[in-house]
């Protein structure tokens, strides 16, 4: 997994200290030149997404019974979803996605989510992207699925898009976060090889090693913004979500050592005037999501990603063309080593008594289960590291083995 | 081979060996003592706070900040503090003057003029002539509610009546959105475009002609449309907008610029200091329900009057203030009974379970509090202290949020706390005794005494030296103050191995940097903003722990990249309401600015890196500040 390049990279930069790296080292990173590793993106969909609209179980009466306003017609009428495997559809927006299901590349978990009943969004997103609900941890569940730093680790192994550190990748693993790649710089171009060199021969280790990973960072991806990026043909992102992923397949086809990435999409939180929202934020994330698979094409094989919600949201609509906060949620786990084409996990259904509290779509499935499982099959990580206090029990059998 | 040399390479350059974390019986020279005793009991070195440490003397200073009632306050803060009116007033007096307005006003009460009979034809399989019945003979008013919020399975079976709840509920849809809109209109129904060009990007000065030029209520509603991030620059329009928007969101700013402003301007600087340690030791998280209002009376009345005083006065100030009460729970804890039915409604859209016991406070005072996760507690003794705090409850969230025991909610039953058995049949002096059982348990001298050594000392502070301040801490019942004396007046505390041994957390980064630059504040907002993008929003900490007390944790998520560009803006003068004079560094050297700046010669790779580096390039105050600032002299402490 790491190249000869690597160590000479890191060490030259160390030593030589001052100023930029010599230009062959930068070529050293050239892509298709390092070694493909296997790559785990976790895409956060904040606001708690309604799952239910988003894969419609249209085989349920009781769905259209509890949503006589907002339910999504089912597949062949008019605005119809788009069916899957004559129980599920997807909400007609996502009709991107449906060659990523039909290829086998997209599978679909339903009524998963976190155990802990909590229905307030920060509290939920918090809980959900530490992977310890019911406990305190400082760090994030991808961080922690990272082996630990060495010298010779990518210093832009785990990256996260967006201008804060993500809870999800918080921790002390070497993750950065950056809003934009051409943004991503000291803004005082001066100040910059002086401080690195500053660094480079600080006293505290903890300072030196800091510095090193940032400076590092940064030359790295200022390497990657000289070359101009071109998707591959069809792939066509949309949005900021898009543009999100965009930076990522840029990252990862650049080979410089990404084994993680995050990234963030929000405004689901649809109280009111459901119906009106949700088509262009899915059409957002589902055109996204097939442009970001279209665009790493065979590098697909190495990636995994998976994307989740805090919670779902009521099973039966509010008085205002909406839904409040709820419970079981939908996961989508798209990539090559996915078995898919294929729902996963077990249905709880609507009537009811079957309902969380009598309001919600029940918890069939941990989110740990789902996570745990990729981490440990595409990951090669220990869960009982990455999820404390947690037992997976039998898989889902999301991967191909 | 060439593996191994890559190695040695590596490690060659990064480690250094004059640097090491075990000279704690190293006594730091003269100078040193005075730079390093105002770097860990204050914010950061002024101009001039040098000087007066060196004429008092590094021993009766510290005596001196052991005593803030002896030193005369800065008049400067006092101008900066008189405009914060919410600091202040009682809890319930902000909850009266600074309410939430609800947006929907109009109540919604489908089943309102329902008999508990027709209720229960409706609801639970009433035929469908008995529900036609029943939805006819509802008034005109009360029947279009009934089909826009009803329930929808009364409607089985009455397809013409589903299609009028159809149109019903678009017809009510019709009426909110324009509701909404009369209520918070949008900026064009305000403004010409024009005008709205000028509001969105005009300058300071056209906007505030824009502002004078509109009547009171029209202005009113232009602001609230705008919102505080679009008057960032104009803080009396920015206040106002916050007030009329969000006038929570307006009372905790206020408590931020209390902390800030104290923070730069304070003299008396430990005792700062100490209510920043406190209130991160007893964290309480701004974004849960209404704590925004209630964190104001928390920070006055139970931190601030007790950090200098005995832990276990703290201890029960925390321990029984609303605001400590609803963020860990404790207020709905409630003896267990398994006799009552799930009660119906939600509070903040989590329904509320059968009335019980909840740990969460329990678990948090004995882990987090006083005796800390390895202090030998068990389970039992978790549920056990939850179970002495029930009826430890608020009075009245919405309106007076005061502390109140509820003896109808207690559990009366025996219980036993740590070895100690608290007998049945008692009140609130269950929870008394608990208090008194944590505040004295050794543990508690051993955990809180680490703590106070890592925030002043070092992250990974002697055993010997933490072992006496625990043997301070119990002889003296607890005594904060001196415990500080032992820890201030030991070998380990002015040693070598201390010495620049933390680094800072964004918030001492900051504002270190704004004292050292005497920058004048007049609005904290835009400074709080960047605390808040390095990684620690004031008040704003989710989980219980509070923030970081060691270097690592800050290292990893604060990022330097944000810390250098935060020093470029501040030397440059980029952050709205802070000006800043350069003028005093007209014309001198590097090593003559880093070392005002630091008030201490720069280390060697520092001073070398910045005279290298501006050989050819123009070395402006301002960028010799700013790569000063992004030191790692200076970004330690």
């Amino acid at each position: 997994m790491l190249t000869r390049r690597y160590f000479m990279r890191a060490s030259a930069i160390a030593v030589a200290g001052m100023g930029a790296a010599p230009s062959w080292l930068v070529r050293a990173a050239a892509p298709g030149e390092s070694t493909r590793n296997k790559i785990l993106i976790a895409i956060f969909q904040r606001g708690a997404a309604d799952g239910l609209n988003v894969v419609v179980p249209h085989f349920e009466k009781r769905y259209y019974e509890l949503r006589p306003t907002i339910a999504i017609p089912a597949p062949g009428k008019n605005n119809g979803a788009i069916d899957l495997d004559g129980r599920f559809a997807l909400h007609p927006s996502l009709q991107p996605l449906k060659p990523l299901w039909d290829s086998g590349q997209l599978g679909i978990v339903h009524a998963c989510g976190s155990p802990d009943g909590n229905r307030s969004h920060f509290e939920a997103q918090d809980s959900m992207e530490s992977g310890t609900p019911g406990r305190t941890t400082e760090d994030g569940w991808l961080n922690r699925a990272l082996p630990p730093l060495t010298a010779e680790t990518s210093s832009v192994r785990a990256v996260a898009i967006g201008a804060k550190m993500p809870r999800t990748m918080r921790g002390d693993r070497g993750a950065i976060a950056v809003s934009d790649l051409q943004q991503f710089r000291v803004r005082n171009d001066a100040a910059t090889s002086i401080l690195e060199s500053m660094y480079a021969k600080a006293d505290a280790p903890l300072m030196a090693a800091q510095g090193k990973r940032t400076f590092d960072a940064l030359k790295t991806i200022e390497s990657i913004n000289r070359t101009p990026y071109t998707p591959a043909v069809g792939a066509q992102y949309f949005g900021e979500f898009g543009t999100g992923l965009r930076q990522i397949a840029r990252l990862i086809k650049a080979g410089v050592g990404v084994e993680a990435a995050f990234a963030e999409i929000g405004g689901w939180d649809h109280h009111s005037n459901e119906n009106g929202q949700l088509p262009p934020l899915l059409t957002q994330f589902g055109n996204s999501l097939a442009a970001f698979a279209r665009d790493m094409g065979d590098r697909m094989e190495d990636i995994v990603l998976v994307t989740m919600s805090e919670f779902g949201r009521t099973a039966a609509e509010d008085g205002n063309n909406g839904t409040d906060h709820g419970h079981g949620n939908v996961m989508f786990v798209l990539g090559g080593p996915v078995r898919g084409g294929r729902m996963f996990g077990h249905w709880p259904g609507l009537e009811s008594e079957q309902l969380f509290e009598r309001r919600d779509l029940a918890v069939t499935t941990d989110f740990r289960s789902v996570l745990g499982e990729l981490v440990h099959q595409h990951l090669g990580q220990k869960t009982e590291q990455v999820f404390p206090g947690f037992s997976i029990g039998e898989p889902l059998g999301l991967l191909k083995t | 081979m060439t593996r191994l040399l890559g190695i040695a390479l590596v490690a060659g350059a990064i480690s250094v060996p004059a640097y090491s974390a075990d000279r704690f019986d190293q006594k730091l020279t003269p100078d040193k003592q005075i730079l390093h005793t105002i770097n860990r009991l204050t914010f950061g070195a002024r101009p001039g706070d040098l000087a007066e440490v060196r004429r008092l003397g590094v021993e009766k200073w510290i005596d001196l900040q052991l005593h803030p009632e002896r030193i005369p306050e800065n008049p400067e803060l006092a101008a900066r503090l008189k405009q914060l009116t919410t600091l202040q007033l009682a809890t319930w007096q902000i909850l009266e003057k600074y309410q939430q307005a609800p947006l929907m006003i109009r109540p919604v009460q489908p089943l309102a003029g329902l008999t508990s009979l027709q209720v229960c034809k409706l609801m639970q399989g009433g035929t469908v002539d008995e529900r036609r019945s029943v939805i006819d003979s509802l008034s005109s008013d009360r029947r279009q509610q009934f089909l826009a919020f009803g329930p929808t399975q009364a409607l089985d079976g009455l397809a013409d009546i589903q299609q009028e709840a159809a149109a019903a509920r678009q017809a009510d849809q019709q009426a909110r959105q324009a509701e909404f809109r009369r209520l918070m209109p949008p900026l064009m129904d305000l403004l010409t475009s024009e005008q709205i060009r000028v509001a969105r990007n005009g300058t300071d000065a056209e906007k505030l002609a824009l502002f004078d030029s509109l009547d009171a209520e029209k202005r009113q509603k232009v602001i609230r449309s705008l919102g505080p991030q679009m008057l960032v620059n104009l803080p009396n329009l920015r206040r106002e907008s916050m007030v009329v928007g969000q006038p929570q969101v307006y009372v905790n700013s206020e408590l931020v610029d209390n902390k800030l402003f104290r923070a730069l301007y304070s003299n008396h600087q430990l005792e700062e200091v100490l209510v920043d340690f406190w209130m991160n030791h007893f964290n309480v998280f701004n974004g849960k329900g209404q704590e925004r209002v209630l964190l104001t009376s928390f920070e006055r009345d139970a931190i601030r009057p007790n950090v200098l005083g005995h832990f276990r006065d703290l201890l029960l100030a925390t321990a029984r203030h609303p605001a400590m009460l609803f963020y860990l729970d404790n207020w709905q804890s409630q003896v267990q009974r398994d006799d009552i039915r799930p009660p119906a409604g939600s509070f903040n859209g989590t329904p509320l379970n059968r009335p019980g016991l909840n740990e969460n406070y329990g678990r948090e005072i004995l882990e987090l509090h006083t005796l800390g996760v390895d202090g030998g507690y068990t389970q039992q003794d978790v549920i056990a202290v939850a179970r002495a705090f029930t009826g430890w409850t608020v009075y009245d969230l919405q309106r007076y949020a005061e502390f109140q025991f509820n003896p109808a909610t207690h559990d009366r039953k025996e219980k036993i706390v740590l070895g100690h058995t608290l007998p049945p049949g008692r009140g609130e002096q269950d929870g008394l005794e608990v208090i008194d059982i944590l505040a004295r348990h050794p543990s508690t001298a051993k955990f809180i005494s680490k703590k106070l050594a890592q925030r002043f000392v070092a992250d990974a502070p002697p055993a010997s030296l933490v072992d006496r301040m625990a043997a301070t801490f119990t002889k003296t019942d607890g005594d904060i103050r001196a415990v500080l004396q032992t820890m201030f007046s030991s070998p380990e505390f002015l040693s070598e191995g201390a010495w620049r041994a933390k680094l800072k957390s964004p918030l001492e980064m900051a504002v270190s940097a704004v004292r050292a630059l005497n920058a004048d504040v007049t609005d904290t907002f835009a400074l709080s903003q960047r605390i808040a993008d390095l990684g620690q929003p004031l008040y704003g900490k989710v989980e219980p722990t509070g923030y970081p007390t060691t270097g690592e944790a800050w290292a990893s998520s604060a990022g330097l990249i944000g810390r250098i560009d935060f020093a470029t803006a501040l030397s440059g003068g980029g952050i709205p309401g802070i000006r800043v004079d350069m003028s005093r560094f007209n014309f001198k050297a590097p090593a003559a600015v880093a070392s005002d700046l630091l008030g201490a010669a720069p280390t060697p790779a520092t001073l070398t890196a910045i005279e290298k580096g501006i050989q050819e390039k123009e070395a402006t105050p301002s960028m010799l500040a700013t790569l000063v600032i992004s030191s790692p002299d200076f970004q330690s402490r």
